[in-house]
C-alpha cells in the first residue's frame, strides 16, 4: 500500500525522543488555522509555488495540459489554481524547484530505505521513526506495515497524531506504536471547532481510551498566540491528562512560524502570518503556573 | 597599531583574580582582534600573532632574485630577527611569547623554491591538473616538546655540540647552523627576561608587579634549564611555539596530559599549584597561540588518558573562549563525563571547539600502512585535518592537493575531443586515465621536495625535536626522520562525484540531452540559450551526501581510485632510501576558493570560477532536509582508510540546545559519526541568523569564532570569500533560517 508523502526528515530532533527520522504524510481531518505544515491538509498532492526561485524559462507553460500557468504582462508567473488538477507536469519539469509537488507516492518499502540509513544513530540516541503529518491514522495500514518493517529491524517507531479518527479505525495503528504522541490543542469544545474545523469530543474519549492501551504517551500542545496559550486552557488539559498513568510528559511546542511560507507557496490565506513565538519569560510563566498540577511538563 | 607594553593600567593597591585577569585578557584579545581584522584580516589561523608597528624587519637575500636558501641564509636572518625582535609583555599574563612576524613570508612568494632545482616538467602537470604539489612548502609535521622539556634548550645546546664533535665536516653546515640559532634562542629568552624585569620595576600595581618578576626568573631559569614547575613548563612550551612560528610558522601543541600532567601532578603534591592558578596557566597557553592540542584518547595499555588536568583544561578553554583548537580523541574507554562536559562547552560557547576524532578509524587505518598499534596511538592531533606522531615523522600534512574536480574536467574535454559515442563509462576511463598522470607527478613531485628541500629551507627549530635527529646530524627532509609518511590530499570529491551521477542521470538514463549539448552549455558557462534551464537540470540531479545515491556511488568509486592510485605511489618509489610511504586523504583546507577559481562550469551546474566543495563534504543543497546525519554517513563511505583523515565539517542548527536532551542527542551523534567509519569531526554550532548579520557587518560580533576548515578563525579576521564559505555551509543545512 502506498501513501502520499510530503517528506522523509533524517536527523529530526524535535519528533520524539533520541535522533529519529520523521515521515510527513499528506492528508489531515483537521483544517488547524496555525498548522505549520499546511500543504499536508488536503489529501491529495498540492503544488507548491516559490517565485524566487524561478528561473523564467517558461517550460510550465509548455507542459500544462489545463493552461493554469499564465504570465503577466510585466513578466509575473501567475497559477490560476481553479485550472490546476495537480497532475505534477509542471513541477516534474521545473529543475529549479519554483514549481514543488507536496507529497509523492511512496511505499513502506520506499520509506525504509531512507530510515534505515540511520539505525546506528537511533540506537546510540534512544530514538528511531516518527510518523506524522497530517494525520497518520488517516492512513494507518501504510504505518503498522511500516512499523512491522521497523521492527524487523529492531528499529522503534512512534506516530504523532490529533486522535481525531474514530478509535476503532486507528487501534492496531496505536497497538503498534512504541510510543504514542498526541495533540490536545484545545479544551473548550467550540474553540476547538472554532480554529480546528471539529470539535474535541472524539479527541478527548480516543486519548482516555489510548492510555489504556500500555503504550507510552507524550500529549502535547502547540502554544498559539492568543489561541491555546492560555493558562486555563493548558490547566484544563494539564489535569486531565494527570490522570492517565502512562503519560510521560505534557509538551508544549512553541508557536512555529515556518507555515506562513508555505501558504504563500499554496496562495493560501494565513491569519498567523505576523505571530510570533512566546518568549523565554512567556514560556517561563506558562511553566510556573503548570507547576502545582501533576505532571511532568517539557516545553520544546 | 597595538601596544606591546601593558603595564600601569590598574591602581597600585587592586587585586585580582585569576578569573578576573583571564576575563580582562580576553577582552584585550578580542580587541587586538578587531585591529587585525581593520588591518586587513587573514584567512588562517589565528597564531597569536600581535600586530604592531615598533618592529619590522627586512629580509637580507642571499640570492640575487631576492629570497633566501639553505642554512646560512634561513640562519643570519632569524638569528638578527631575534637580535632585535621587541619582547611582548602584558603585565596581566602568566606568559611573554607573542610574535609579531614569521620569517618565511618575508620572502618574495613566487621565489620559495631554489631556482638551482627546477621541476619544469612536473610543474607542467601540475598546473593542468591543478595540483598544489608542496614543494617548497614547510613544517606541517609535529615537533615533539617532550624533548625540549626534558633537557631545556640547555640540553639541546649540549646534545649539538656533542654532535658536532662526533661528525666529521659533511656535517658541519648542520651543526653550525643549528649551534647559532639555540645560542640566538637563549640569549632572546634571557633578553626577554631582562626586560621583564625593569618593566616588572616600573608596575605600579604590587599584585602585577610581582607576577611580572615572577616571569622574569622563569625565563632566566628555562632560557637554559629544562623547566621543573608546571608554569614553567607552559612558558617553555609558548616560546617554543613563538620562535618556531618566527621562523617559519612551525608550531604543535601535542597530547596535553601527556605534555603537562607530570608537572601539574608535582606542583598540586607539593602544595605549589592551585587548580585556580592551573586553569589560568593553560587559559594563558590558549591566549598565545592557537596551536593545537589533544585531549583524552588511549595509552598503550588502552586505558583513558583523561585525568583532573583534562577538565581544567575544558574550564580554560571555556574561561578563554577564543579561537581554540582541541580535539577530544573518542575511543571505547574515553570518560563520558569527560566527553560529555567537552559537548557542554560545544554548545555552551558556539566556538567551534573541541573537535572529535576517532582513535580506532586513525589507528587501524594507519596499522594498515605497516605500523604497529602502539605508533598509531602515538599519532596525535595536531593540525587542521591532520595527525602526526611527535619526533618522529616527516609528513607534508595538508600542503599536497590534487583537485580532481580538475581532473574531471581534463577528462571530459579529452573524452569530447575522441570518442564518438560518449559515455559515463567511457569517462571514468579517461578520468582513470588523467587521474594516474596527476597522482604519479605529485609523487614524483614529493621525491623531488624530500630531495632538495634542505637547499631551500631546512628546518632549523623542529628539526631540534625530532628523535635522533641531532645526533644524525642532517636536515629531516634528509633523512632525519625516523618515517616518512606523505600526505596526499583529494579536493573536489563532491564536484567530480556529482558531475560524474548527473552525466550518467541525465544523459545516459535519462536522455535529456547529449553529451555534445551539454558541452556546449559548460563552455557557454550555461550563459547561452537554454542554458541555466540545463544547469538547474544538472544541479538538481542525484548528489553525493543524499544517501544511498547514483551521486554516492561515484564518490564511492572515486574514492577507491584515488587510495589505489596514491597508495601505488609506495611500490613507484621502493626504490628511494628514505622508504617512503604514501598516505591518501580528502581535505581542501581553504583551497576551495583557490581551486574553484580557475575551474571552469562542471557537469554538476557549478559555474565557472565558483568554489569547489569543502573537504569530503558534499556540495550544498545534497539533500532537501540537509540531514548531518546523511552527510556524515556518505563521508563515512569514502574513507581512504590508511590513518590520515577525510573529515567531517557539520554545521549544526543551535536550536538543538534548547531541547531538554540536546546534549544527550549530539553526544550520540558525535559518537554515532565516529561509530560509522568517520575519521575526523569539526563542529559549528552557529545560529544561522547571527553569522547572516555577522557576514554583512563582521565588527557587529568581533569575538564570534568559527570552525573555518580545520581551524578556528575569529569570524571578523576572515575575507569576504571565507566568510561567505562559511555561511554556505550554515545555509546547506538551515534553509529555514536563511531564507
Amino acid at each position: 500500500m502506498n501513501a502520499y508523502v510530503t517528506n522523509i526528515q533524517r536527523f529530526s530532533l524535535n519528533d520524539g525522543p533520541g535522533i529519529r527520522t520523521t515521515v510527513f504524510l499528506q492528508g489531515c481531518n483537521l483544517h488547524c488555522a496555525w498548522c505549520h505544515n499546511p500543504e499536508t491538509l488536503s489529501a491529495r498532492p498540492v503544488l507548491m509555488h516559490y517565485p524566487s526561485k524561478c528561473i523564467g524559462c517558461g517550460k510550465c507553460l509548455e507542459v500544462c495540459p489545463n493552461k493554469a500557468h499564465k504570465l503577466a504582462a510585466d513578466g509575473t508567473h501567475i497559477i490560476d489554481r481553479s485550472l490546476c488538477t495537480s497532475c505534477g507536469a509542471c513541477a516534474a519539469s521545473c529543475y529549479a524547484s519554483a514549481l514543488v509537488m507536496s507529497s509523492s507516492p511512496c511505499s513502506p518499502s520506499d520509506v525504509m530505505k531512507d530510515v534505515i540509513q540511520d539505525k546506528l544513530y537511533y540506537d546510540l540516541s534512544g530514538g528511531g521513526v516518527t510518523v506524522s503529518g497530517g494525520e497518520a491514522a488517516l492512513h494507518p495500514q501504510f504505518v503498522i506495515e511500516l512499523a512491522r518493517l521497523c521492527h524487523e529491524q529492531g528499529i522503534k517507531i512512534a506516530c504523532e497524531t490529533s486522535m481525531s479518527v474514530p478509535f476503532a479505525r486507528m487501534e492496531e495503528m496505536l497497538r503498534s506504536m512504541d510510543l504514542i504522541m498526541c495533540d490536545m490543542k484545545l479544551a473548550d469544545s467550540p474553540t476547538h471547532k472554532r480554529y480546528t474545523g471539529t470539535d474535541n469530543q472524539m479527541i478527548f474519549n480516543n486519548i482516555g481510551r489510548t492510555s489504556k492501551l500500555g503504550r507510552p504517551m507524550i500529549v502535547r500542545t502547540p502554544l498559539i498566540p492568543g489561541v491555546t496559550d492560555s493558562l486555563d486552557n493548558l490547566r484544563s488539559i494539564a489535569s486531565y491528562i494527570s490522570k492517565m498513568d502512562n503519560i510521560l510528559y505534557y509538551e508544549l511546542l512553541n508557536f512555529n512560524p515556518l507555515g506562513s511560507a508555505k501558504r504563500i507557496a499554496m496562495d493560501a490565506p494565513d491569519s498567523f502570518a505576523d505571530a510570533k513565538s512566546l518568549s523565554k519569560d512567556q514560556l517561563e510563566a506558562i511553566r510556573e503556573g503548570l507547576s502545582d498540577i501533576d505532571i511532568a511538563i517539557r516545553i520544546s | 597599531m597595538s601596544k606591546i607594553h601593558f603595564i600601569n593600567e590598574f591602581d597600585a593597591d587592586r587585586t585580582f583574580t585569576y578569573s578576573e585577569r583571564i576575563a580582562l585578557l580576553r577582552k584585550r584579545k578580542v580587541e587586538q582582534t578587531e585591529e587585525k581584522a581593520r588591518c586587513g584580516g587573514a584567512d588562517e589561523d589565528d597564531y597569536g600573532l600581535i600586530v604592531q608597528d615598533e618592529f619590522d624587519y627586512k629580509l637580507k637575500p642571499s640570492h640575487p632574485n631576492g629570497s633566501i636558501y639553505g642554512y646560512r641564509a634561513w640562519t643570519d636572518n632569524y638569528c638578527s630577527i631575534l637580535r632585535d625582535h621587541p619582547i611582548y609583555v602584558d603585565a596581566l599574563d602568566a606568559f611573554s611569547a607573542k610574535g609579531f612576524l614569521f620569517l618565511e613570508r618575508l620572502r618574495p612568494k613566487d621565489k620559495k623554491w631554489n631556482p638551482d632545482y627546477p621541476y619544469n616538467e612536473l610543474q607542467a602537470i601540475f598546473s593542468k591538473y591543478q595540483v598544489i604539489s608542496g614543494i617548497d612548502n614547510c613544517h606541517h609535521f609535529t615537533p615533539d616538546l617532550q624533548i625540549g622539556l626534558h633537557i631545556g634548550w640547555g640540553g639541546i645546546l649540549k646534545a649539538l655540540e656533542s654532535g658536532k664533535a662526533s661528525h666529521d665536516e659533511s656535517h658541519s653546515e648542520f651543526y653550525d647552523s643549528e649551534i647559532e640559532v639555540v645560542r640566538s634562542i637563549i640569549a632572546f629568552i634571557n633578553r626577554a627576561g631582562d626586560e621583564i624585569e625593569a618593566l616588572a620595576c616600573l608596575e605600579k600595581n604590587h599584585q602585577l608587579s610581582e607576577n611580572l618578576h615572577q616571569m622574569a626568573r622563569i625565563n632566566h631559569a628555562i632560557s637554559t634549564e629544562a623547566p621543573t614547575t608546571f608554569r614553567q613548563a607552559i612558558a617553555w612550551s609558548n616560546w617554543f611555539s613563538m620562535l618556531s612560528r618566527t621562523y617559519n610558522r612551525g608550531s604543535s601543541g601535542g597530547q596535553l596530559e601527556d605534555l603537562f600532567n607530570p608537572f601539574y601532578e608535582r606542583d598540586v603534591k607539593a602544595g605549589l599549584l592551585s587548580d585556580d592558578e592551573a586553569v589560568f596557566y593553560l587559559a594563558c597557553m590558549f591566549l598565545q597561540d592557537s596551536r593545537y592540542w589533544q585531549l583524552g584518547g588511549p595509552d598503550g595499555d588502552d586505558n583513558d588518558k583523561t585525568c583532573h588536568l583534562s577538565y581544567l583544561a575544558l574550564e580554560a578553554a571555556d574561561k578563554i573562549n577564543i579561537a581554540t583548537n582541541l580535539t577530544i580523541r573518542v575511543h571505547d574507554k574515553l570518560d563520558k563525563s569527560f566527553f560529555r562536559k567537552s559537548v557542554e562547552y560545544l554548545f555552551k560557547n558556539k566556538q567551534g571547539w573541541p573537535r572529535y576524532s576517532s582513535d580506532k578509524a586513525l589507528m587501524e587505518g594507519f596499522m594498515r600502512c605497516g605500523y604497529s598499534k602502539d605508533l598509531a596511538r602515538q599519532r596525535v592531533a595536531a593540525g587542521c585535518h591532520w595527525m602526526c606522531i611527535p619526533g618522529m615523522e616527516y609528513t607534508m600534512n595538508d600542503t599536497v592537493k590534487v583537485n580532481i574536480a580538475m581532473v574531471f574536467q581534463v577528462a571530459f574535454d579529452d573524452m569530447m575531443d575522441h570518442e564518438a559515442n560518449p559515455s559515463s563509462e567511457i569517462l571514468w576511463d579517461y578520468f582513470e586515465k588523467h587521474l594516474r598522470i596527476a597522482v604519479d607527478a605529485t609523487g614524483d613531485g614529493i621525491i623531488h621536495h624530500l630531495s632538495y628541500q634542505t637547499k631551500t629551507q631546512p628546518e632549523l627549530i623542529l628539526n631540534l625535536f625530532q628523535h635522533g635527529l641531532i645526533e644524525k646530524g642532517v636536515n629531516i627532509t634528509d633523512g632525519g626522520a625516523n618515517y616518512y609518511n606523505m600526505c596526499v590530499d583529494a579536493a573536489g570529491l563532491a564536484v567530480a562525484a556529482d558531475s560524474f551521477a548527473a552525466v550518467e542521470q541525465r544523459i545516459d538514463i535519462e536522455h535529456k540531452i547529449t553529451y555534445a549539448g551539454l558541452k556546449a552549455h559548460l563552455d557557454a558557462n550555461f550563459e547561452d540559450k537554454d542554458g541555466e534551464y540545463i544547469r538547474q537540470m544538472m544541479l538538481h540531479s542525484s548528489r553525493y551526501g543524499e544517501g544511498d545515491s547514483l551521486g554516492d556511488k561515484w564518490a564511492v568509486r572515486i574514492s577507491r581510485l584515488w587510495t589505489a592510485d596514491v597508495r601505488d605511489q609506495v611500490a613507484r618509489h621502493a626504490d628511494n632510501p628514505k622508504h617512503v610511504n604514501f598516505i591518501p586523504g580528502f581535505f581542501s583546507w581553504s583551497n576551495t576558493i583557490l581551486l574553484g577559481s580557475i575551474l571552469k562550469a562542471t557537469a554538476n551546474g557549478r559555474k565557472a570560477g565558483e568554489p569547489i566543495n569543502h573537504g569530503a563534504n558534499p556540495n550544498s543543497g545534497f539533500r532537501k532536509d540537509g540531514a548531518v546525519t546523511s552527510l556524515c554517513n556518505s563521508i563515512a563511505a569514502i574513507q581512504p582508510g590508511y590513518g590520515n583523515t577525510a573529515p567531517v565539517q557539520l554545521e549544526v542548527d543551535p536550536q538543538i540546545a534548547n531541547d531538554p536532551q540536546g546534549v544527550d542527542k549530539m553526544c550520540a551523534m558525535i559518537l554515532g559519526i565516529i561509530e560509522s567509519g568517520n575519521t575526523l569531526l569539526n563542529i559549528n554550532i552557529i545560529d544561522a541568523k547571527k553569522i547572516l548579520e555577522a557576514n554583512k557587518d563582521p565588527f557587529k560580533y568581533p569575538d564570534l569564532v568559527v570552525r573555518v576548515t580545520g581551524f578556528t578563525a575569529f569570524f571578523a579576521m576572515l575575507s569576504e570569500k571565507f566568510r561567505e564559505l562559511v555561511v554556505d555551509r550554515v545555509r546547506s543545512v538551515n534553509t529555514d533560517a536563511c531564507e
